[in-house]
């Protein structure tokens, strides 16, 4: 069977073709202004990648915060159900998913068959989001992937509070002036982050083995920083920014199963 | 009376222009979410209950009932206003006077309050202050005296800044219940509120009339409760109905609200003989808790719930705006005026389950309450519903989050302001616990 998920983001729309259980062609395109049409794009793409033909496709459901605007779609699949899914998939031990994207961070508890049983989403704000560390590379003159590599070169923390993404960039001003090294802003970024993340997990209450995934999963700092706070090692998938196609793939394709019984 | 001309200590001298077009335009805008947010609730239910229609017509702020009480007026009839549920209204009856609740559960007018206090502020004082600076709510503008209860700190000062244009009488409850002066404290105030009524009207308030009241209030309950027996089966009502009912028993005429309540309930014994549901009966069944809903703008989170894919069904709430308004009665052994006035301070005092209150177990009433009520309902989750800056009930979810989790029912905790902006976001959540909701029932 031959199914696919479009995950609708917020910067970034992603295709995953799944057939007979295995993830078969991924493939992603900037949203901008055209969400719609960047998500053909990508799925045409993902289908040349599987090597499958689009007639072929049983069915596909759309999941992202642009999810009504997704083509070709049957349905949606919320971002935490989809997360769920995909986490547990990806690794059968998963009983809590922690999804960070551009702008939205959420947390998302399972069970051993990837439905959801209770989840978090960070309150309004962008500051534990994707977001905030392109925010923070700007102010700091880094390119957005040597952020997490840099702050790995830290020697110590040095806390900034983050409440927002606006303030959080003037409290970076003010370690410039104070002199810190490009390394320790970078880690004081990635550790405020994984400070809020890691709060709004905890209210949730924490069930191992956690799995991360989101376009912020890419980045060894971000990862680093929330293993620290967290205090419990994380598993993170290859491709993480693909979970949420993939879990609204895998859930087209047990509709399809529940529909075929 | 408030003296027109004491000096004010909060409230701005606005140029009476600025007061009118800004008053135009909310009320225009008032108007139109009016009409939008019936237009929904129709197209959800496409069967609607007919007897939905006088509730509707109850809705309009500046219709019907505006006009009936500014004719009572004219006519010497006294109007008290009031902003929580602690506020006695048997005794506003029995003194001949008008009962009605003011609380602004408009969104545009919370920018006006943001002139006198900080957004961290709760939205429904900002929004009231600022409904009082434009003149925008009847009730609140035919009010002869208002009466507060000093639940929270938003209330208690919002208290003082009202004191600048209205005759305010504050009445303090008690924050614990089981101490041996709390009964006798609430009752003191009870008494003094009822001065200050005869004062006002100039009517006093025997224990003839007060009996009559108290009946008047039970008959109320008595509806109030037939309509939420009616929730508890499969659905012949959608939840915001249900919802716009109860709370338009603080606006109407309450005897009028009784009869239409049990015209309402017998349209809904029909619609169960017929098994004509108003949802498919396996609509998940959703509970809502925390901070007040006040019509018209604050209908979002009823909206999306019934609205979402999958759909959800409100099968109640524990809101002092809505289910909470008329689910305790006054009890009464002796009808003599000691007796009567005991039992109204117990009513109030002891049944509610505002999170202001605390014992060293924590505020056991209010988990009890919605554990009951999720019972009842046979609901499957409760979203817990907070605006910024109401503390009491932000604080009081961890509490309630682990009895649910006892009981295993889940709940999302969803916080949110006096805007429209959020919507979108709002719905994503909503709808994923609905999905989680649905899966569990199917399950």
């Amino acid at each position: 069977m031959i199914t696919a998920g479009i995950d609708m983001g917020i910067q970034t729309v992603k295709v995953v073709i799944l057939k007979d259980g295995v993830a078969a062609g991924k493939a992603k395109a900037f949203s901008g202004f055209e969400p719609t049409k960047a998500a053909e794009q990508a799925f045409a793409q993902a289908l040349q990648l599987a090597n499958v033909k689009k007639e072929e496709v049983s069915m596909v459901l759309a999941t992202g915060s642009g999810m009504d605007m997704a083509p070709y779609s049957a349905g949606n699949v919320s971002m935490m159900g989809a997360d769920a899914k995909a986490g547990v998939f990806l690794f059968p031990s998963a009983r809590t998913v922690i999804d960070v994207g551009a702008e939205e961070a959420r947390a998302v508890k399972c069970d051993e068959r990837g439905i959801m049983q209770d989840f978090v989403v960070n309150e309004r704000c962008a500051a534990g989001a994707g977001t905030f560390i392109e925010a923070m590379a700007r102010a700091l003159e880094v390119k957005l992937e040597d952020m997490g590599p840099l702050s790995l070169k830290a020697e110590r923390a040095s806390p900034i509070n983050a409440t927002c993404v606006i303030f959080g960039e003037s409290d970076v001003v003010s370690l410039i002036h104070r002199q810190e090294s490009k390394p320790e802003i970078a880690r004081a970024v990635f550790d405020s982050m994984a400070d809020r993340i890691s709060s709004m997990v905890h209210r949730l209450g924490i069930n191992p083995d956690v799995v991360l995934v989101g376009g912020v999963a890419k980045d060894v700092g971000f990862i680093e920083s929330l293993k620290r706070k967290l205090g419990i090692s994380v598993l993170v998938p290859e491709d993480p920014e693909y979970a949420g196609a993939l879990g609204a793939a895998l859930t087209a394709a047990s509709r399809k199963k529940g529909a075929s019984k | 009376m408030k003296s027109q001309t004491a000096e004010k200590k909060y409230l701005p001298d606005m140029p009476q222009k600025e007061i009118e077009e800004m008053n135009a335009t909310v009320k225009s805008a008032s108007a139109k979410i009016i009409a939008d947010n019936i237009a929904k609730m129709k197209k959800t239910d496409p069967n609607r209950p007919a007897a939905m229609r006088y509730f509707d017509e109850v809705s309009d702020f500046f219709g019907m009932r505006q006009k009936e009480i500014q004719a009572a007026k004219a006519q010497g009839k006294k109007v008290i206003g009031y902003l929580c549920v602690f506020a006695p209204v048997e005794l506003i009856l029995a003194a001949d006077a008008i009962p009605v609740r003011v609380n602004s559960g408009w969104y545009d007018t919370s920018k006006f309050g943001d002139r006198i206090v900080p957004v961290e502020v709760c939205p429904v004082i900002r929004s009231t202050i600022g409904a009082k600076m434009i003149n925008l709510s009847p009730y609140l503008e035919l009010s002869d005296a208002v009466i507060t209860t000093l639940t929270c700190d938003g209330m208690t000062k919002f208290s003082e800044i009202l004191s600048d244009v209205k005759t305010v009488w504050t009445m303090t409850p008690p924050r614990v219940k089981d101490s041996a002066q709390s009964l006798h404290l609430w009752k003191e105030e009870i008494k003094a509120v009822k001065t200050q009524i005869e004062k006002l009207t100039g009517n006093k308030i025997t224990p003839k009339k007060l009996k009559e009241a108290i009946q008047t209030m039970q008959k109320a309950t008595k509806a109030f409760r037939r309509l939420q027996d009616l929730r508890k089966g499969n659905p012949v009502i959608m939840g915001r109905d249900a919802m716009l009912v109860n709370q338009m028993s603080m606006w109407d005429d309450i005897k009028r609200w009784t009869e239409k309540t049990d015209a309402l309930c017998d349209e809904l014994e029909k619609r169960v003989a017929q098994k004509a549901w108003a949802s498919p009966p396996d609509t998940p069944r959703v509970i809502v808790t925390g901070t007040p809903m006040f019509w018209p703008d604050n209908w979002k989170l009823p909206t999306l719930i019934e609205e979402a894919t999958p759909r959800g069904l409100l099968v109640g709430d524990e809101l002092c705006s809505s289910d909470r308004v008329l689910y305790d009665p006054v009890g009464v052994d002796e009808w003599t005026m000691d007796d009567m006035i005991n039992g109204i301070a117990e009513r109030y005092l002891m049944a509610s389950t505002c999170p202001c209150f605390t014992s060293k177990d924590g505020n056991e009433d209010r988990v009890n309450w919605l554990i009951n009520k999720v019972n009842e309902t046979k609901a499957n989750g409760v979203i817990y519903y907070v605006v910024r800056g109401c503390i009491l009930y932000a604080m009081e979810y961890a509490r309630v989050k682990r009895a649910l989790d006892k009981i295993n029912i889940p709940v999302y905790y969803l916080d949110t302001e006096y805007t429209r902006e959020d919507v979108g976001q709002m719905k994503t959540r909503v709808e994923a616990f609905l999905e989680m909701l649905s899966a569990r029932v199917d399950f």
